[in-house]
């Protein structure tokens, strides 16, 4: 030790050990194997407003906090015992003054030579300021856990009342509709026809976006699109009634459709018409109005595809990028909807194994949507 | 492993249903004889904790080393936060395990707040276990009246709000990973990258059972012989807390270890096999 207490090398350039260990930037501890102080630095001494004399003889437990002492005896020791070491425990020393001093300790057990009693190594650091630090993280996590909680809570909430309202509108909806096709059986007159043609044509929109709605809290609350799969019933028929569903609320814009269904196509047969109807819809509220919308349905390669062109404006690439988002509108808010039905055609797209894509020009607008034929795995949720 | 499918009363038990027990407490059975001795560890560790003892009573005993839910190798997904809220919940699984071993006439040696739930067991399932070896056992740990436990109320709000905030490392430290590699070839890799695997929430609420229950009820008359083993020198159950359990057991034998700590199961292995053979 040196007579200054400073750090000193000799003359040689030698390295002063003993010096080192009493006034290394770290403290330094040596305890017998039931972890009883024998030598301790004065860097720690004085952290702990002690002297190394006083120190010795006592457990290193005996100057930690009481959570210190158990965590010590119940976890630190035995695992340095096991593992013969043990690195970057947080601990909280007591000071003589009865402060607190967080700091990390390392320790190593140490074997002296021919089987020597057990000694055991500790290097200690200060950490008060990264205590605080990490004081602050924790803080801030548990805040951040706290209002994602709490947001979860209020938008499941939300979905929920959705879900209700979303229900509670197919039942009135079902007794206009049959109003109206009660209607349309009786002799009318050509307005009271045309009338009744648009009130059918509402009610279809209307049943659209509720299924639309319902689909989409449903995903929300975790039920996800579900698919009854089915081979029997020719899917070309299903495709043809959604056109012609649409045609007859859109009457003046032309659609040309083709079908090749040549293979035999496991679907949810009702889904891809829900999914051809929201593209239908889209195209028809979108397209310019004097060109038609092409839809074409085939089956090649493998693969099922369904398009729906229109023509007119193109979709700007940024907005190209969300549309498949929910509640994305584009600038045209007074024409559109929720927003929702391209959403739900690409989780029923999704759910099928398939894809949805979107290209668009100064030629036409395009969804395309394509699925395997022959699905190796079962169809996601 | 050796499953034994007959339950105290000789009938055959579902095994499949013992089997389940057995993987859900990650049992590990060694050694061979006509009694079974069950070793059952303490708060913040595992059934390591008895890797330097178990050995020596496998040439007179079946020894059978287990992990409490959340603890070591055991099933997390078991843990039941109401079942596991009362050590009597830790004592279902004691009985079940023994169930599923057909355990009569046993030895139960339960270190720290095992030593509690073997009084549980000894109460509920007195057919068991006939032998008791009850290791650093602390039946209250809060000063209460003339009782000293070693700690005020204070201190042990102190302990669980440290282990509620977390902020001492202790999860990281109860992490699965500690960086292992050792001069103490008697200790496998696979056994330091595990050692004392804790899940830290489950740790915070073992800690809060533990640390809180006033078990002193269950002191009194056992069936089973009962030997208290005590360190000498021990902050978390120190000798006057092993006076009051020795007096409170009638008939009950107590050894002190020249150990210091509160597990001589690892710092004074050979004191502990030599207390505990002298016994049974």
């Amino acid at each position: 030790m040196s007579e200054t207490g400073h750090q000193q090398a000799d003359t040689d350039g030698a390295i002063d050990f003993e010096d080192l260990f009493e006034t290394a930037p770290c403290g330094y501890l040596l305890t017998d194997r039931d972890g009883r102080l024998v030598r301790v630095n004065r860097t720690f001494a004085n952290w702990v407003g002690s002297s190394p004399e006083a120190l010795r003889g006592k457990r290193l437990p005996d100057i930690l906090t009481v959570p210190g002492k158990i965590f010590y005896e119940t976890h630190f020791a035995p695992t340095l015992r096991m593992q013969g070491r043990l690195d970057e425990i947080a601990l909280d020393l007591v000071t003589a003054d009865q402060r607190k001093l967080s700091v990390l300790v390392n320790a190593a057990e140490a074997r002296g030579a021919e089987g020597a009693d057990v000694q055991v190594r500790f290097a200690v650091f200060m950490a008060t300021e990264r205590r605080g630090y990490e004081r602050g993280l924790i803080a801030a996590r548990d805040k951040a856990e706290a209002t994602v909680a709490n947001e979860r809570a209020e938008s499941e909430l939300r979905e929920q009342f959705i879900a209700v309202l979303g229900h509670d509108l197919r039942n009135p909806l079902a007794s206009i509709s049959s109003g109206i096709q009660i209607l349309a059986k009786e002799s009318l007159s050509e307005r009271g026809s045309k009338v009744v043609a648009l009130m059918s044509g509402s009610v279809v929109r209307a049943a659209a976006l509720i299924d639309n709605v319902l689909d989409f809290a449903r995903g929300r609350l975790g039920g996800g699109i579900t698919l009854s799969l089915g081979a029997s019933e020719p899917l070309e028929t299903i495709l043809r009634q959604v056109v012609s569903e649409l045609q007859s609320i859109s009457p003046d814009q032309e659609i040309e459709a083709s079908y090749a269904l040549v293979e035999p196509i496991i679907c949810d047969r009702v889904r891809i018409g829900q999914l051809l109807s929201n593209l239908l819809g889209n195209a028809l509220t979108h397209g310019a109005k004097d060109q038609p919308v092409r839809v074409d349905a085939s089956t090649a390669l493998g693969d099922l595809t369904i398009s729906v062109s229109n023509g007119g404006a193109p979709i700007p690439p940024a907005a190209l990028e969300k549309l498949f988002q929910p509640f994305f509108r584009g600038h045209d808010r007074v024409r559109q909807g929720l927003g929702l039905g391209l959403h739900i055609a690409s989780e029923i797209a999704r759910a099928h194994g398939g894809t949805l894509v979107a290209r668009s020009d100064e030629n036409a607008t395009t969804f395309l949507f394509t699925m395997p034929l022959a699905k190796a795995e079962e169809p996601g949720e | 492993m050796t499953i034994f499918t007959r339950d105290a009363n000789g009938m055959m038990r579902d095994a499949p249903d013992s089997q389940r027990t057995l993987d859900r407490l990650n049992v590990r059975i060694g050694g061979a004889g006509h009694r079974t001795m069950v070793f059952a560890h303490g708060y913040g560790c595992d059934q390591n904790m008895w890797r330097l003892v178990a050995p020596a009573f496998e040439s007179q005993f079946r020894t059978v080393l287990f992990d409490y839910i959340g603890a070591g190798g055991s099933d997390i997904s078991a843990y039941d936060a109401d079942k596991y809220g009362s050590l009597e919940g830790y004592a279902d699984d004691v009985i079940d395990l023994a169930g599923a071993l057909g355990i009569t006439d046993g030895v139960f040696v339960g270190h720290s707040v095992s030593a509690m739930i073997g009084l549980i067991v000894a109460r509920r399932a007195p057919h068991l276990f006939s032998t008791l070896v009850l290791v650093g056992p602390s039946p209250c740990y809060i000063d209460c009246g003339d009782y000293v436990g070693g700690f005020s109320r204070e201190q042990i709000d102190e302990l669980l709000e440290f282990l509620d905030s977390n902020h001492l490392g202790w999860s990281q430290a109860m992490a699965p990973v500690i960086m292992g590699n050792s001069d103490r070839p008697e200790l496998g890799d696979e056994l330091t990258a595990s050692f004392c695997r804790t899940d830290p929430d489950i740790a915070k609420r073992f800690g809060r059972v533990t640390f809180l229950t006033d078990s002193r009820a269950e002191l009194g008359a056992v069936d089973a012989r009962v030997l208290v083993l005590q360190c000498r020198e021990d902050i978390i159950a120190p000798p006057c807390v092993g006076d009051f359990v020795q007096r409170a057991i009638p008939g009950s034998s107590l050894v002190t270890l020249d150990a210091t700590g509160h597990c001589p199961n690892l710092s004074a292995p050979e004191a502990t096999i030599a207390a505990i053979e002298a016994f049974v």
